[in-house]
């Protein structure tokens, strides 16, 4: 039977078509690397936290890969420092999501660059999770791609004032924070909270953080018969100036707060070292030494597991413990679900409960995106730093 | 509670006297009000900080390298920042570039420092944290000394007799063949020197800070206001009652209302008297 040319080109079409859609497509969509963008301040003035996290992002990243990856697919670390800078990290977002194409994002690590990027992330429904303390980032209806894996603000809050009033056992609390947006709410927060559950907070103020002389604020506490100060403040020069007017006042108050006052740049600051003792920084169990010196098994194992690869000496635990989570939680997803859509990441975070992270035991639900548990911050030993990691605050088991 | 307002107080407003000391010395070479004074304030601290803690310099050196430096900041600024804009003063371009170069300084320090306060050695190691503390006399005997030897220069030397000349008429003194460029220069070296100085004798209370530099332009600008431009006297003034009234609003209004007492007192002087507590009507030949 002759074939005609319409004949031939029908039939060639034919072909095309069913080569382009009948025959499965090869598997290139599964051996592609998972690709993880990393929103990382890694220099500038909040560059301290992402260093620590980003050398458990790499470190998670690189034993993963050693390991033949998830399911024969990499990882691959797609990093964009952001300075700290919200216009940045808004910059680097728009390039992970149009350009990069990458499958999830962690990070940033401050509040204020997440403040501008979780928008921007909901609308193009990017997976992501974050330690991001302000409790307004998280919020599924808004946003239901955005996970927290670190304690929230409120998280902290509930922390301090339940360790003053239950293991301190103190009636009268000072509230003390800098001026910055950040200083005024949680003073205002705190404040609230100490008064609703029955405390009462005898002084209460914001602080220049560059004022010289803690005496006025400091006597005025004290007149006022503050039991404890709590402290909301990242300004370790302020910090550092209050723990030195204690000591010149014979004071033995306890401060209790913010975590920035176990910070290393306190110990430079404070004119004696005992002039740190009994201030007592928010921390967390799976970070914290107890009384014999141990810490909780899983994270012991680890620091064995890195020592020598990963230094701990400059940093903190739980920065580099959660860089480590970070990565594990994006490639435990695609591990679970085999396949990296934001749908299917967003999906399986949605259904962990408990699961065991080196930071913390996460849970998620479709309606909460706190996923660190409150029972696990805790207050700390500021000055009993070791290996990133602090001794207990007296009055926990 | 006196005695700590005292100390404290003196010790503020002696290092807020020597950046006002630091403003009027730009000014009477320059006409030029510059806003780095405040960042030579915490270059001092800064510098200090620099060679004494982390080089593991002496004292003595550490000082003497921190004037130097600091010297050559004000002689930048005056190439910078001043000179370019010598010809339009009335347009006052100055407030824009001096401005510009102090954000430039802090920016740098804040890079190449850090952003967070660092330690200042203690530089005699006198006193321990009481109102005897050398954090809190060594200001304001370092304001008293900065005080005799700017007295000193200005009415025992030919080169400050020079100054005074360009300062009170700066066309005459050219006319007379002073070299008011050379002059121009050593009055923002001598500016950049008083600046250091009030860092470093301040580096215990203030701390070697970048945020120092925004502090102490602006309380550094206070006494000069109050005291009257160009006044030395009345910025010395300025800036001890300026400290004291500061430290004694924290003990008795406390938090951020102290700096709300201060401003309202600065406005309500600057109204009564809008050529400062020591200023002069200037004459106008029409």
């Amino acid at each position: 039977m002759p074939i005609t040319r319409r004949e031939f080109a029908l039939g060639s079409a034919a072909a095309v078509g069913a080569a382009a859609f009948s025959f499965p497509m090869p598997a290139i969509a599964e051996t592609a690397p998972i690709r993880l963008g990393w929103l990382a301040s890694m220099t500038g003035a909040s560059s301290a936290p992402a260093i620590g996290f980003n050398r458990g992002v790499v470190w998670a990243a690189e034993t993963i890969n050693k390991a033949g990856g998830v399911k024969g697919r990499m990882i691959e670390v797609l990093t964009r420092d952001t300075q700290g800078d919200p216009t940045k990290a808004v910059n680097a977002t728009q390039e992970m999501i149009s350009s990069l194409k990458v499958d999830a994002v962690w990070g940033p690590t401050n509040s204020g660059e997440s403040l501008a990027v979780t928008p921007i992330m909901a609308r193009a429904k990017m997976p992501n999770i974050h330690p991001c303390v302000v409790d307004a980032l998280i919020d599924p209806q808004k946003y239901p791609n955005a996970f927290r894996m670190a304690p929230s603000n409120g998280q902290w809050d509930d922390a301090v004032r339940g360790y003053c009033l239950k293991i301190l056992k103190v009636k009268k609390v000072a509230v003390i924070g800098d001026t910055t947006g950040y200083g005024t709410t949680a003073v205002k927060y705190s404040a609230n909270g100490f008064q609703k559950d029955g405390a009462e907070v005898v002084y209460q103020a914001n602080i220049d953080a560059t004022q010289p002389d803690m005496a006025p604020d400091m006597l005025r506490a004290k007149n006022a018969g503050a039991e404890a100060i709590v402290v909301w403040s990242v300004s370790t020069g302020m910090e550092a100036r209050m723990f030195n007017t204690r000591a010149a006042m014979n004071w033995d108050v306890p401060f209790v707060g913010h975590p920035s006052m176990s910070s290393g740049d306190v110990a430079n600051l404070v004119e004696k070292r005992e002039n740190w003792n009994k201030v007592y920084p928010v921390g967390y169990r799976s970070c914290s030494f107890d009384a014999n010196g141990k810490l909780p098994p899983r994270s012991a194992e680890f620091v064995d597991r890195i020592k020598g690869q990963v230094a701990l000496s400059d940093t903190l635990l739980w920065w580099v413990a959660g860089g480590v989570d970070a990565v594990n939680l994006v490639a435990k997803a695609v591990e679970t679900t085999g396949g990296s859509s934001g749908p299917d990441i967003i999906g399986y975070w949605n259904s962990l409960r408990k699961y065991p992270g080196l930071f913390g035991d996460y849970t998620f639900t479709p309606e909460q995106h706190n996923g660190y548990p409150t029972e696990d911050v805790v207050m700390s030993e500021a000055s009993s730093a070791r290996d990133g990691a602090f001794s207990l605050a007296p009055g926990y088991k | 509670m006196l005695a700590s307002i005292l100390a404290s107080g003196l010790a503020v407003g002696a290092v807020y006297a020597m950046i006002g000391l630091t403003y009027n010395t730009m000014f009477s070479a320059s006409r030029v009000m510059s806003f780095t004074a405040g960042q030579l304030g915490m270059l001092g601290g800064v510098f200090g900080s620099l060679f004494v803690l982390r080089l593991g310099l002496p004292m003595i050196a550490g000082f003497v390298l921190t004037l130097l430096c600091c010297a050559i900041v004000g002689v930048v600024t005056e190439l910078v920042a001043v000179r370019p804009v010598l010809k339009s003063l009335d347009q006052h371009l100055y407030v824009l570039s001096t401005l510009a170069l102090a954000l430039m300084i802090q920016q740098v320090t804040a890079i190449e420092w850090s952003t967070e306060p660092q330690p200042f050695p203690r530089i005699l190691g006198i006193g321990s944290g009481g109102i005897t503390d050398e954090k809190f006399w060594l200001p304001v005997a370092s304001c008293a000394g900065a005080i005799i030897g700017l007295e000193l220069l200005y009415r025992h030397t030919l080169v400050g007799r020079a100054f005074l000349a360009i300062a009170e008429d700066n066309f005459a003194a050219r006319a007379l063949g002073l070299p008011e460029r050379n002059l121009r220069i050593a009055s923002f070296a001598l500016a950049g020197m008083i600046g250091a100085l009030a860092g470093f004798s301040g580096g215990a209370l203030l701390l070697a800070f970048v945020a120092n530099g925004a502090l102490l332009n602006f309380y550094g600008f206070v006494p000069v206001a109050l005291g009257g431009l160009g006044n030395n006297r009345g910025a010395i003034v300025g800036g001890f009652a300026l400290g004291i009234f500061q430290q004694a609003a924290n003990f008795w209004i406390g938090g951020i209302f102290s700096s709300v007492a201060v401003f309202v007192l600065f406005i309500i002087v600057l109204l009564a008297a809008p050529q400062g507590l020591f200023g002069y009507h200037a004459a106008r030949r029409v």
